[in-house]
């Protein structure tokens, strides 16, 4: 299936919130970018309900270097408060992901042409992205560019094993898992050399229960124009 | 491995030091707490016999005692009534408390408390000194028994006295001691109990105290939920430690208040939707850290510098300089590590004392802890890594970071050593003698990741290091000479040289550094020893590192009259200054701002010269025909 992107995420700073300090508003990071971190990078690149992304797993370029900084982030009251965030310095990961078509989305069966979403996503990547890249928060803007995975030298790459504890993985929405609830993923999270292979969400199996949540919108023919369509508009065959 | 997780295992790895007292470098007591449990300063002793009747009654005056404790207990305010499991104040522990005047707002805190208590002692947990203690207070004489042990005193009308006046000295004789011990009345006093059983250790030492409590109460806990720190299922808890670096600290790792920041509503609602803690976790990983903090924490305007090993061995830090941790090797590193070659070995010799066994794969764990308001507190920089990869950066730092200084001091004289200078003095080198804590704090958390990380030093405090070194004459001689070896060690970082003077080096800047040295030396030995004013060597120095070739032709001129006076004596310096003047090229001799090398070549070369100075009066002959 052609289906796999390939691409390296550099930016300045890194925020990937450990939740533990989120809720206390003074922010720290973990030490990788979670799995929900990098699909959220590669949806920035494109996306359509149609697709899933899947993160395979991401190489770890650069020493994980933390540097905090104070910040005033606004009161909703009015005002602002005084926090210590903490960031991750100089990030530069690469990501293998691939995506697939949504299953939970038979509405739009009609849009299932892979080759022409592959097409697209390639040229997306080597536009930048489609939309603004950030890494872990939007403060953190990034950049992405096609790469080669294996290509280069990174920091951990004769590190055997580094183990990082239990981390979010991600978070499952309805579209995507069936269910009409909200949950989050956990695992525990380990890389090899520099590289760190993420569990597909499914076989994630510390799954915890947020919430109920409303059954996902509708998208059919009246509301998304197919990829093939979108073509024989441009001209196309 | 995550933040919470680590000192979590730390904790795991340390029980057996749970309740154990120990002593700080300040002569506190501090101790690894028991999950459930806390600290409470007590007034009054009171033991209890087996049977559950009284035994006697002493003012302690103010001695901190471990005390069970439940979550709301731990977070009372104000009228909330939240009794203690076991020891409380007055008001709670007395039954008879309102009989004696003593004044309560809603409900009867006793009741409150003696139903708490009677649940643990009825539960299987319980142990014969919680029954007992039960058993005896559930009668409610506690505060007759005290009057009759002369501890609590009444007035005329069989009321708890509320404030000593002189009023009562008739009655009751001199101002007794509970009147000092506690503020705010007898009614406010913190009780403590004892049972008399054999041989047995006190109720806040025993161990199988702690342990029925925290069975107890585990039994009371809420639903259990997934915690984000484990992954495992067990029951959690959404109140966190406070008091973390000392007993007056307000702020929390862990807290929600979510009322006007937004900072997790949106999709979540609640903080229990965001996060899930397990009590057993978020207790034992705060106590690690009060107990890591008091023990080897170095606080510096409240922001927490902390080390720690999971193998709890003692480890050197990275703000430490290297005489910290070559004291108790040998006192004669000072004379033979005079080259960076030797310096090197004796630092490694000095770091592998701490290697000991390195198969046990222990890690190192660094940490800094601030807040920037009083109720929250944020971890500025966390770094878990091997134990060896971590002391072979600070052997590299040492190695790298390295000149000769004079600044540390030895019962009472200055002594020379060589190395890395300790991270506090490299702010004062940077940013003065008064430099804030804030500032000092700043730096330091600014210096870690470049000695465990191998980040290269930031430019701001080379260049601050440099200018200050540059100008001697805005500063005290001893200070100056402080900030000079101090910036000659950062700049060393980059430039790796010796700090013996090197005959060959034909680098600009450091060729020009030896010129001002020689300079000031020729000028010191002109001016004899009764002089002090600063040469003009010194006096030009900060104009000569931005203009050298403009300075030292002032600086020469100014040196004739000392050359003059000095005779033949000056033939040996003022040959130099021509030997060191030819060695710079025709078109380095320029206007050219100098480089960091200039303070190196001037400190060697001035350190030599001092040296050659104190041979020559030895053994004059010797060194004359070597210098020819």
């Amino acid at each position: 299936m052609k289906n796999i992107i390939e691409f390296v995420v550099y930016g300045d700073y890194a925020l990937f919130t450990d939740p533990l300090t989120k809720i206390g508003g003074e922010k720290l990071t973990y030490n990788v970018p979670t799995y929900q971190a990098l699909k959220g990078i590669v949806e920035s690149i494109y996306w359509k309900p149609t697709i899933v992304f899947i993160i395979d797993e991401v190489r770890v370029m650069n020493p994980i270097q933390m540097e905090s900084k104070g910040v005033r982030p606004i009161e909703y009251g009015g005002g602002n408060t005084l926090a210590n965030y903490t960031y991750l310095k100089d990030v530069c990961y690469k990501v293998r992901a691939r995506f697939d078509f949504n299953k939970n989305r038979p509405d739009l069966a009609f849009d299932r042409n892979e080759g022409k979403h592959f097409a697209i996503m390639k040229r997306s990547l080597e536009a930048g992205g489609r939309r603004d890249i950030f890494l872990g928060t939007r403060e953190c803007q990034a950049y992405v560019e096609p790469t080669n995975f294996d290509e280069g030298e990174g920091a951990y790459d004769n590190i055997n094993e580094l183990h990082f504890g239990q981390m979010v993985h991600g978070i499952n929405y309805p579209d995507e898992t069936g269910r009409d609830e909200l949950e989050v993923r956990l695992w525990p999270a380990e890389m090899r050399n520099g590289v760190i292979k993420f569990p597909k969400p499914e076989d994630c199996t510390s799954v915890r229960k947020i919430k109920d949540m409303a059954p996902p919108k509708v998208f059919d023919q009246s509301n998304v124009q197919s990829a093939d369509e979108l073509m024989k508009e441009l001209g196309g065959e | 491995m995550g933040w919470l997780l680590n000192l979590y295992k730390t904790y795991e790895a340390n029980v057996s030091q749970v309740g154990k007292i120990e002593k700080s470098r300040w002569d506190k007591e501090y101790t690894l707490l028991p999950i459930a449990h806390t600290t409470q300063n007590a007034h009054i002793e009171v033991d209890i016999n087996e049977d559950g009747t009284f035994h006697s009654a002493d003012m302690i005056g103010k001695v901190n005692t471990l005390i069970p404790c439940t979550d709301e207990a731990a977070s009372r305010a104000g009228s909330k009534i939240a009794p203690y499991p076991l020891h409380d104040k007055l008001s709670y522990v007395a039954g008879d408390f309102v009989a004696y005047g003593g004044k309560i707002k809603k409900e009867e805190p006793f009741q409150a408390y003696i139903k708490q208590l009677g649940n643990w002692a009825n539960s299987p947990y319980a142990t014969n000194k919680v029954k007992s203690i039960y058993h005896y207070l559930k009668k409610g004489s506690l505060i007759k028994d005290l009057v009759d042990e002369k501890v609590l005193f009444l007035d005329q009308n069989n009321q708890l006295i509320e404030k000593w006046t002189s009023d009562y000295e008739p009655l009751q004789g001199e101002k007794p001691s509970i009147f000092t011990a506690v503020t705010g009345g007898q009614e406010s006093a913190f009780v403590r109990f004892n049972v008399r059983i054999g041989h047995t250790p006190d109720v806040w030492t025993d161990k199988e105290m702690f342990d029925s409590f925290i069975a107890f109460y585990n039994e009371t806990l809420g639903e259990t939920d997934l915690c984000f720190v484990t992954g495992e299922q067990q029951p959690s808890t959404e109140r966190h430690a406070n008091k973390i670096r000392h007993a007056a600290d307000k702020a929390k790792l862990i807290s929600a208040n979510d009322t006007s920041g937004f900072t997790y509503r949106g999709r979540f609602k609640t903080s229990k939707e965001a996060v899930g803690i397990s009590y057993d976790v978020s207790q034992k990983a705060h106590n690690a850290l009060k107990w890591l903090i008091q023990k080897q924490g170095k606080t510096i305007d409240d922001r927490v510098f902390l080390v720690w090993g999971s193998d709890n061995e003692q480890l050197p830090a990275p703000d430490d300089d290297p005489y910290d941790f070559f004291q108790d090797d040998d006192d004669e590193q000072d004379v033979i590590a005079n080259t960076l070659y030797l310096y090197a070995n004796e630092v490694a010799k000095a770091i592998d004392g701490y290697k000991s066994d390195l198969e046990t794969k222990a890690d190192v764990s660094i940490m800094i802890l601030d807040s920037a308001t009083t109720g929250r507190m944020a971890v500025l920089y966390y770094r878990s890594m091997e134990k060896e990869l971590y002391l072979n950066r600070l052997k590299a730092w040492h190695a790298k970071c390295y000149w000769a200084h004079r600044h540390r001091k030895k019962d009472n004289t200055r002594i020379q050593f060589y190395g890395a200078p300790a991270t506090k003095d490299i702010a004062f080198a940077a940013y003065g003698p008064r430099a804030s804590d804030k500032i000092v704090k700043g730096l330091m958390e600014r210096m870690v990741p470049c000695i465990v990380d191998g980040r290269t030093v930031p430019t701001d405090i080379l260049r601050s290091a440099f200018q200050r070194a540059s100008s001697p004459q805005s500063m005290e001689t001893w200070e100056w000479e402080k900030t000079l070896s101090i910036a000659c060690a950062l700049l060393n970082v980059k430039e790796g040289l010796d700090v013996s003077l090197d005959y060959e080096l034909k680098d600009r800047s450091y060729l020009f550094g030896r010129l001002l040295a020689i300079a000031d030396v020729l000028e010191r030995r002109a001016l004899g020893r009764e002089e002090t004013r600063a040469t003009n060597a010194i006096r030009y120095m900060n104009s000569f590192s931005k203009h050298p070739e403009r300075t030292w032709k002032t600086i020469q001129e100014s040196l004739q009259p000392y050359q003059a006076r000095l005779g033949t004596k000056a033939t040996y310096l003022s040959r130099l200054i021509d030997e060191v003047g030819t060695m710079i090229a025709i078109e380095d001799f320029n206007n050219q701002p100098l480089t960091g090398k200039y303070l190196h070549g001037f400190y060697s070369q001035r350190q030599e010269l001092y040296k050659k100075k104190a041979d020559v009066s030895e053994d004059q002959e010797n060194t004359q025909s070597e210098e020819q």
